[in-house]
C-alpha cells in the first residue's frame, strides 16, 4: 500500500514538473488567459466542495441520526438542493463563461491590432506579418508578437484540421479546411512561451510546435523592420551555391536570392529564429546538418523529400550559409 | 447405415497413410540411390517428356492470365528489343539466320528457336515468360526488378520477329553501331570475329549525327558527366534497375565509366526537340511546380546552372520521361539517395502531369538554355 502512495506521489510530481510555464496553461500571461486560468480554478474548486457535500449527505444518509437523515428525504431538501442549486450554479458558470469567451470579442473592437495569419500546414506553420501599409512578410514556425497591443491572428489551413495553442496566451482555436477563424489575445511581458498543434492532424502532429516571443514594442518594432528586409548577400558563398544548385529553392524562399519556392517554409531569416524543424531541433549549424541530413528520422513522415546526397562539406556549406541568413 | 462405412474407412486408415509412407520412402531411396540419369545427355523419358511440357504449358497459360497489356507502339519498341535480344537473349536463343550455338544447343530441354517459337504464344504469355522466366529450362527471369514496363519491348520485338530477315534483324539489332565489316584473316585469328557487342552502346543511343533508335532510350549527348557516371555506377551495382542497362553497366569497370561519361557529356547532341506542341500546363509545371499539390518547380533541380549530378531533361523525348517518373512514382528507383528525392515528387504527381512535364522537356532543346525567353515570359 505505502508503494502504491510512492509511485502516486511520484507520478503526480512529474506531471506538476510538466506544468514548468513555457506550455502550461496554468501559466497565464496575460488578460485572455488569465480569465480562462480564473474559470478554470473556480470550476476546480467548486467541483471539489460540490464533491465533499454530496459524499457528506451520503454518509449521513447512511449512518447519520434518524432526523438529519429525514430531512434529507423531505421535498423541500430535494427541491433546493436537487434542482434550484444545480440550476442557479449552472447558470452563472455558464453566464460566467459567455463573459470570458467575449472578452476576446472586446478586443476586436481594439484600436490598432496587430495582424498576423498563421496557416497550418503539414506538419508545420506559415507565418504571415500584414503591415499596416498593405504589404505583407512570410515567415515559419515562431511567432513574434509586441506586448501590451492587441494581436488578431487569422487562422486557417492549407491541408487538414489543426489547432492552434499557446496555452500561455489564449485558449486553443481550431484551424478549419474552408474557413478562416480569427484568434484574439494580449502578451503582458516580454518573454518566450511554446505553442502546440492541439488537434491531430497526421504523421508528425506530436512535432508540430513553435516558439512563440513577446518583445516590447520597440522592440518588435526593430525586429519586424529587419524581418521585413531580404536576407542579406551571403558571405557563405559555396552554401548559397549548394542551396541554389541542389534545388532547395523548389520549396523554400530565400528573399533576395532567385528561390521563391512556397512549398516548405520561407528560410529568408531562418537563422534567427529559435528552433528548426517547427520547434524540435535547436537552431544552430549542427542543428541544420542534424535536419538536413537526417530529417526523416528527426521528423518522420515530414513530407520534404530526403536530401542524402551531400557530401560532408556540401552539408556543412549548407548548414552553415542557412544559419548565417539571420 | 452411418456406423458400418464409418468403421470399413477407420480400417483402411492405416493402410493408406502406410502406402503413402511408402510412397515417399520409395522416393527419397530412388533419389538416393542415384539410379535416376539427370544427365542432359540423356534426354527425357518420353512420358516424362510429356508431363514437363504439360506443366509448363498450363503454368505459362494460368498464371499469365492476369497481366494487363499495355497499348504497344510496335515501331517505337521493336529496335530496343531487338538491340536487348542481342546483347541478353541471342547467345541461347541464336540470331535469325544463324545457326544455334552447339553448346546451347546441348542444354536440355535446348533453348527454341523465336522465330518458330514466338507466334505460339500470346502477347500476355511472351510477357509472362520473359518477365518470370522457367524453372528447370535455364530461362531466367528479367533482371530489373519490377521493370515490366521493359520486357514489353522485348515482347514487342519477339513479335516482330518471325516475319524479320537476316538483314532487318541486323539493321534493329545494330542500331546506330557501325556495320559490321569483314574482318582481316589475320585480326580474326588475334581478336576475334567482329560482331555487334553487348556494350556498344549505340546500339540504341545517339551518336553524333543519329537520335536514340527508340523514344524509350535517352539521349546522351550533352548529358552531365557527373550523372552519367552516376548512373553507370548505380546500373552497375544493382542500385538502379533495369534489365536493359544492367547487364552492360556489369561489365565496365570504373576507368570505363569514367571515360564513357567524359565521352557523351562531351558527344554533341544530335537530337534538338523531339516534340512541339507543349501545354501550358506543362510550362507551368516546369517553371512554377503546383503549389497546391506540393509539387516544386522541375526547373528547380533540372534547370540551368543545378547540380552537374542531377541530369538535364531538356531535349529528352517525352515518352523516355514519362516513363521514368512512372518508374520512379512506384518507388522502384528509391534505391538511391537522388532517386529518393525524385520519388517523393513523383508520388504527388498524376498521370497528366507527369505527360505535361515529359513534353515540356521534350520540346525543349538541350543547346539552347532551358530557361529561355518563352519560360522567361511565363515568370513575369
Amino acid at each position: 500500500m505505502k508503494q502504491v502512495w510512492m509511485i502516486f506521489c511520484v507520478m503526480a510530481l512529474l506531471i506538476i514538473a510538466g506544468c514548468d510555464g513555457r506550455q502550461s496553461a496554468f501559466t497565464a500571461l496575460g488578460p485572455v488567459s488569465s480569465r480562462i486560468t480564473l474559470l478554470t480554478w473556480i470550476m476546480f474548486i467548486g467541483a471539489a466542495f460540490i464533491t465533499l457535500l454530496i459524499c457528506a449527505l451520503m454518509v449521513i444518509s447512511i449512518a447519520g441520526p434518524a432526523d438529519w437523515r429525514h430531512k434529507l428525504t423531505s421535498e423541500k431538501s430535494i427541491v433546493w438542493g436537487g434542482m434550484v442549486f444545480p440550476v442557479v450554479t449552472l447558470t452563472a458558470l455558464l453566464i460566467y463563461g459567455f463573459l470570458v469567451l467575449k472578452a476576446g470579442g472586446t478586443l476586436s473592437q481594439a484600436e490598432n491590432p496587430v495582424h498576423i495569419s498563421v496557416i497550418g500546414e503539414q506538419w508545420w506553420w506559415r507565418v504571415i506579418y500584414r503591415h499596416d501599409d498593405g504589404h505583407t512578410t512570410e515567415s515559419a514556425n515562431e511567432l513574434r508578437i509586441p506586448t501590451g497591443r492587441p494581436i488578431e491572428i487569422e487562422l486557417s489551413t492549407a491541408d487538414v484540421i489543426h489547432s492552434f495553442w499557446i496555452p500561455a496566451y489564449a485558449g486553443k482555436v481550431d484551424m478549419v479546411p474552408g474557413r478562416t477563424n480569427i484568434l484574439h489575445f494580449i502578451a503582458d511581458k516580454p518573454g518566450t512561451v511554446t505553442g502546440q498543434c492541439a488537434e491531430y492532424c497526421g504523421g508528425a502532429h506530436a512535432l508540430m510546435s513553435f516558439y512563440t516571443v513577446a518583445m516590447t514594442p520597440s522592440d518588435y518594432d526593430a525586429w519586424l523592420a529587419k524581418e521585413r528586409m531580404d536576407a542579406k548577400p551571403a558571405l557563405a558563398h559555396e552554401g548559397e551555391q549548394v542551396f541554389l544548385s541542389s534545388g532547395c529553392a523548389g520549396c523554400h524562399t530565400v528573399r533576395g536570392i532567385p528561390a521563391d519556392g512556397k512549398i516548405g517554409p520561407n528560410l529568408t531569416h531562418v537563422g534567427s529564429r529559435l528552433s528548426l524543424g517547427a520547434g524540435i531541433l535547436p537552431n544552430t549549424k549542427e542543428g541544420f546538418a542534424k535536419w538536413i541530413s537526417q530529417h526523416k528520422t528527426v521528423k518522420p513522415e515530414n513530407l520534404m523529400p530526403p536530401f542524402d546526397i551531400f557530401s560532408e562539406s556540401e552539408l556543412q556549406a549548407l548548414s552553415v550559409y542557412l544559419n548565417s541568413l539571420e | 447405415m452411418a456406423k458400418p462405412v464409418r468403421r470399413r474407412l477407420r480400417k483402411l486408415l492405416p493402410w493408406a497413410l502406410g502406402l503413402f509412407a511408402g510412397g515417399i520412402v520409395l522416393v527419397l531411396a530412388i533419389a538416393y540411390s542415384g539410379i535416376f540419369n539427370i544427365a542432359a545427355s540423356a534426354g527425357h523419358p518420353v512420358l516424362l517428356e510429356w508431363l514437363l511440357t504439360l506443366g509448363k504449358e498450363r503454368s505459362v497459360i494460368v498464371n499469365s492470365k492476369p497481366v494487363d497489356v499495355p497499348e504497344l507502339n510496335l515501331t517505337e519498341l521493336v529496335p530496343l528489343g531487338a538491340a536487348h535480344f542481342q546483347g541478353g537473349c541471342a547467345t541461347c536463343h541464336r540470331t535469325p539466320g544463324q545457326r544455334l550455338n552447339p553448346v546451347y544447343d546441348q542444354m536440355l530441354p535446348p533453348p527454341p528457336d523465336l522465330k518458330v517459337h514466338a507466334p505460339m504464344w500470346t502477347r500476355k504469355q511472351l510477357f509472362w515468360m520473359v518477365r518470370h522466366g522457367i524453372q528447370f529450362t535455364g530461362m531466367p527471369a528479367w533482371s530489373g526488378d519490377d521493370r515490366d514496363d521493359e520486357v514489353w519491348a522485348v515482347v514487342a520485338f519477339l513479335e516482330a520477329l518471325p516475319s524479320m530477315n537476316t538483314v532487318d534483324y541486323l539493321k534493329y539489332a545494330s542500331g546506330n553501331s557501325k556495320d559490321i565489316i569483314a574482318a582481316q584473316a589475320g585480326e580474326v585469328a588475334s581478336q576475334g570475329r567482329p560482331k555487334i557487342n553487348l556494350t556498344a552502346c549505340s546500339r540504341c543511343h545517339d551518336t553524333d549525327n543519329a537520335p536514340p533508335t527508340s523514344p524509350y532510350v535517352p539521349s546522351l549527348g550533352g548529358q552531365n558527366k557527373a550523372y552519367l557516371k552516376r548512373a553507370l555506377h548505380e546500373y552497375h551495382s544493382d542500385l538502379r534497375q533495369s534489365g536493359f542497362m544492367e547487364l552492360i553497366a556489369v561489365e565496365l569497370d570504373n576507368e570505363h565509366i569514367n571515360n564513357l561519361a567524359d565521352y557523351y557529356a562531351s558527344l554533341k547532341s544530335s537530337v534538338s526537340k523531339t516534340a512541339q506542341n507543349v501545354s501550358s500546363e506543362g510550362a507551368m509545371l516546369a517553371v512554377h511546380g503546383d503549389l497546391s499539390h506540393k509539387i516544386p518547380a522541375c526547373l528547380s533541380c533540372h534547370g540551368a546552372n543545378k547540380r552537374p549530378d542531377y541530369p538535364r531533361l531538356a531535349g529528352q523525348s517525352e515518352q523516355y520521361i514519362k516513363q521514368q517518373l512512372l518508374v520512379l512514382q512506384r518507388g522502384i528507383r528509391a534505391k538511391t539517395p537522388y532517386g529518393a528525392i525524385m520519388t517523393t515528387i513523383a508520388k504527388r504527381l498524376t498521370e497528366q502531369q507527369m505527360g505535361a512535364a515529359a513534353a515540356f522537356f521534350a520540346s525543349q532543346s538541350l543547346t539552347e538554355r532551358t530557361e529561355h525567353k518563352a519560360v522567361e515570359g511565363l515568370r513575369q
